[in-house]
């Protein structure tokens, strides 16, 4: 909540695509749909975790993911009256700061509900987008890997004095605990998959008693075609970006994790992903790149940091360094569209829930870092230690040594927040960049940089 | 030396040096295997019956030395502690690790064991959200993979019978030491609260007969305290390891007595009994689930649980004046939960302390003052007898 001065990169040197423009009016036009969605007649659901929107799209709802209106309040430097809500009504700053942000709306909610037939906040206050947020009819948790999600939408069941109804969602963790155990295989997988698939199964029914309308199958099917659609070019956009100098970085990714996340399914979805891709297959053509004169290329490890969202790609690029890759976008988001079965999409849909970048052991992370490491041909990682988030933390000290060890890459770690910039130290993160990429340059200068990672082929571990 | 006073003192040894008991152990069971066992709802029973000796892993209260490079700072302190354990080779005296509760910090440390330690790692997710309808046949599958992997790690089947006898030996040391704590908060003033958590954090480690027979002499001699005039407190928290003892101790030193208590290392673990009249394996699926009925624990999803109505009425219950907060710092379920506990108790006008406790370096004589001003707010609001 607190802001912290951060010195200016010096000179603006991304080359930030064109289509993310877009991209934020779509968003925007979404929200502020939102925001008057009960005056439309709209049931409004509250929900965190895996993308459910196709549910609720069928469902014919208007949604509110918690964690992406906690991530646009930081992006908009908007999330202190939220947070101070929050901390007024007694929440750590320690705590994951999503939740805290998204509760602090709750309350905020609660408290200015003085008029129940609109349900929307602050009428007297309209300035605080956090205080836009129109209350629930009811809530839906669809959280994996993290055991704050579930309890956090439990609390805000209570905060609204345990009067809505609410559906959660379990997920096993995918942990390996069998010996056929691996990514996207294995009896562990299918055992979970078809658990989550049933759950969403009673997910409809729960629904239909909400809506008093039968569920709409074909209408899931067509978002689910179009999500799938929209993911697929989103997974061919980011296979161009491993040309080199790369046409696009993990930050132009990150800007189009909203669209992916919780936007309809719907066609222009799918003109948005193709906008992307075909902006990025014209760079490639004419050699122009996501940054200029791309000298290193790296990885980003955590959850994203919304409050420097624009000033950490401006970091980076200052020094050359293209940040290509992370864990929060290539291993997330229907990232896997190969397994949605458009005419029967629910099994796909509990698949993707499960792939949740939180939800597996070190021993898939590891294999998926290191692939991604490997075929993006990084020169060195950067870890976000995302103080709030020890869900995304917790392996991350295993990946970092694996990533050295198995591949000769040098990593750095730095502290920030997904939500909260009092924990970002940009001085931290200055100096160990520059210190991991002079390493680099002294290692090439010795021809030992990625020595052990040459040619790498990064199999599943034995 | 007095046969009970020999009980105790043994019992707490057990408690402060597990590792001194589990060599006994071993030396007396040659062969025999020892688990670690992850808190807070690992199904010990099921690993007795195989004929293993189950240790719920205790934070040891070493400072974190290599662990650090391991996990995060901002992991709580038990967590660190469990990654350093794994880093300096206090595992070993665990022949396997298990796991049966998600929560992400422990999540962590238990991938930092599996990737530093020779032992296998094995973690049977036991369902969170219990108000599902599908809660009560997901506990009962995943039971059955306890029994499987347990069955398989010890070589040996587990018959239903030595289910039972598992079941009763348990269900007689929680009894026992139920019934010490039903008479503190019923007036006596017997027994310290570091003696207490003694006395659980031991039977957490021991043979549950042998434990129960300790116990039993340890309790064995005629005693009555009642309680004198200091401020009758609840301490409530600590969800999955101990306080620190000297923490209780400054608390009782500070003009408050502990009348009663939801701490894991104290009423919380040993709220429930295993239903022996049921089939043995459907019994303890409904000990899992009567657990957080019974003290309702935020690591759990159940809408009708209310931990805050259960902390208001402990306290009518034991006489306590006030409640104070025990939150290990980054306990994330601790934190979320917090605000119902305190509105809760505030519109009971029960004074209430919330103190944030680390791994190391626990502020003492601050947490002194900041509980005689409790102590001092809460004898104000006693009756004034003219």
């Amino acid at each position: 909540m607190t802001t912290t001065t951060t010195t200016t990169p010096a000179r603006d040197q991304t080359n930030r695509l064109t289509m993310t423009r877009t991209g934020s009016k779509m968003i925007a036009d979404y929200w502020e749909d939102l925001f008057v969605a009960r005056e439309n007649g709209k049931k409004i659901v509250w929900y965190n975790g895996g993308a459910l929107n196709p549910m609720f799209q069928a469902a014919g709802l208007a949604w509110c993911h918690g964690e992406a209106f906690a991530a646009r309040l930081a992006a908009q430097q908007l999330e202190g009256p939220a947070q101070l809500a929050g901390a007024e009504y007694g929440y750590n700053s320690e705590l994951c700061s999503y939740s805290r942000t998204h509760l602090g709306c709750a309350v905020l909610t609660v408290q200015g509900s003085d008029d129940p037939q609109t349900g929307v906040v602050g009428l007297h206050d309209r300035v605080d987008l956090a205080s836009k947020l129109p209350s629930p009819d009811f809530f839906v948790n669809n959280y994996a890997g993290c055991s704050t999600g579930q309890q956090w939408d439990e609390v805000s069941f209570r905060i609204f004095g345990k009067d809505l109804p609410i559906f959660n969602i379990s997920h096993p963790f995918l942990w390996g605990n069998k010996p056929d155990a691996g990514y996207l295989r294995g009896e562990e997988w299918d055992s979970a998959s078809q658990y989550v698939r049933g759950q969403l199964v009673e997910l409809i029914d729960f629904m239909e008693t909400q809506t008093g309308e039968p569920f709409d199958y074909d209408k899931l099917n067509e978002s689910m075609t179009y999500i799938k659609r929209a993911a697929e070019l989103r997974q061919e956009g980011l296979e161009l970006c491993k040309a080199k100098p790369a046409p696009a970085t993990f930050w132009d990714w990150i800007a189009c994790i909203a669209p992916i996340n919780f936007l309809p399914g719907d066609q222009a979805l799918v003109d948005y992903f193709q906008g992307v891709k075909d902006e990025i297959q014209h760079r490639v053509d004419n050699g122009i790149s996501g940054i200029e004169n791309e000298k290193y290329r790296l990885y980003f490890d955590g959850i994203m940091n919304w409050n420097k969202l624009g000033f950490l790609s401006r970091r980076f690029a200052e020094h050359g360094a293209a940040v290509l890759a992370g864990r929060y976008i290539q291993n997330a988001f229907w990232q896997e569209p190969q397994l949605i079965d458009t005419s029967d999409p629910l099994l796909g849909m509990a698949q993707h829930y499960l792939l949740c970048p939180t939800n597996h052991g070190s021993k898939t992370l590891d294999y998926l870092t290191l692939k991604d490491t490997a075929d993006y041909d990084i020169d060195g990682l950067v870890f976000h230690a995302t103080r709030t988030c020890r869900a995304f933390t917790g392996p991350q000290r295993l990946l970092a040594k694996s990533a050295r060890d198995n591949l000769g890459v040098p990593s750095i770690f730095f502290e920030g927040d997904v939500a909260d910039a009092s924990f970002y130290k940009d001085e931290i993160l200055e100096s160990r960049l520059v210190a991991m990429l002079e390493a680099i340059d002294v290692a090439r200068e010795r021809g030992d940089h990625k020595v052990a990672g040459s040619g790498a082929e990064v199999a599943w571990p034995s | 030396m007095s046969e009970a006073l020999e009980a105790q003192q043994r019992l707490q040894a057990v408690a402060r040096d597990p590792r001194a008991y589990l060599e006994q152990w071993r030396q007396a069971h040659p062969g025999g295997k020892v688990i670690g066992a992850l808190p807070m709802n690992f199904p010990r029973e099921i690993a007795y019956a195989a004929g293993v000796l189950p240790v719920i892993v205790q934070d040891d209260q070493k400072p974190v030395t290599e662990g650090r490079a391991l996990l995060a700072e901002f992991y709580c302190g038990y967590t660190r502690n469990l990654a350093d354990q794994a880093a300096t080779g206090r595992f070993d005296m665990y022949d396997a690790l298990f796991m049966a509760d998600h929560c992400i910090q422990l999540i962590g440390s238990a991938d930092i064991v599996r990737a530093v330690t020779p032992q296998p790692v094995f973690f049977g997710m036991l369902i969170s959200s219990l108000s599902d309808s599908w809660a009560g046949a997901k506990i009962a599958e995943m039971m059955g993979e306890f029994r499987s992997e347990l069955e398989r790690f010890s070589g040996r089947t587990i018959e239903d019978h030595e289910l039972r006898a598992s079941i009763v030996a348990y269900n007689k040391d929680r009894q026992l030491l139920r019934r010490i704590f039903d008479d503190r908060s019923a007036g006596s003033a017997v027994h310290s609260p570091t003696q207490l958590q003694d006395y659980v954090v031991s039977s957490m480690v021991m043979d549950p007969v042998e434990h129960h027979r300790l116990l039993e002499a340890a309790v064995s001699e005629p005693a009555s305290r009642d309680r004198d005039a200091r401020v009758r407190v609840h301490l409530s928290g600590h969800l999955c390891h101990a306080p620190r003892r000297e923490l209780l101790e400054v608390i009782e030193d500070s003009g408050a007595l502990v009348v009663d208590d939801d701490l894991y290392t104290g009423r919380r673990y040993l709220s429930t009994d295993v239903d022996e009249s049921l089939d043995p394996l459907d019994a303890i699926g409904k000990w899992y689930a009567q657990r957080n009925v019974n003290i309702p624990c935020p690591t759990r999803v159940q809408h009708d649980a209310d931990w805050d109505e259960y902390l208001v009425e402990a306290t009518r219950s034991s006489g306590a004046e006030a409640v104070i907060h025990l939150m290990p710092k980054f306990c994330e379920p601790h934190m979320l939960f917090y605000p119902e506990l305190r509105k809760s108790l505030e519109a009971a006008g029960i004074p209430q302390l919330l103190i944030e406790t680390e791994h190391e370096g626990i502020p003492l004589e601050a947490f002194r003052t900041r509980v005689e001003a409790l102590v001092e707010l809460t004898l104000r609001k006693r009756p004034v007898h003219v």
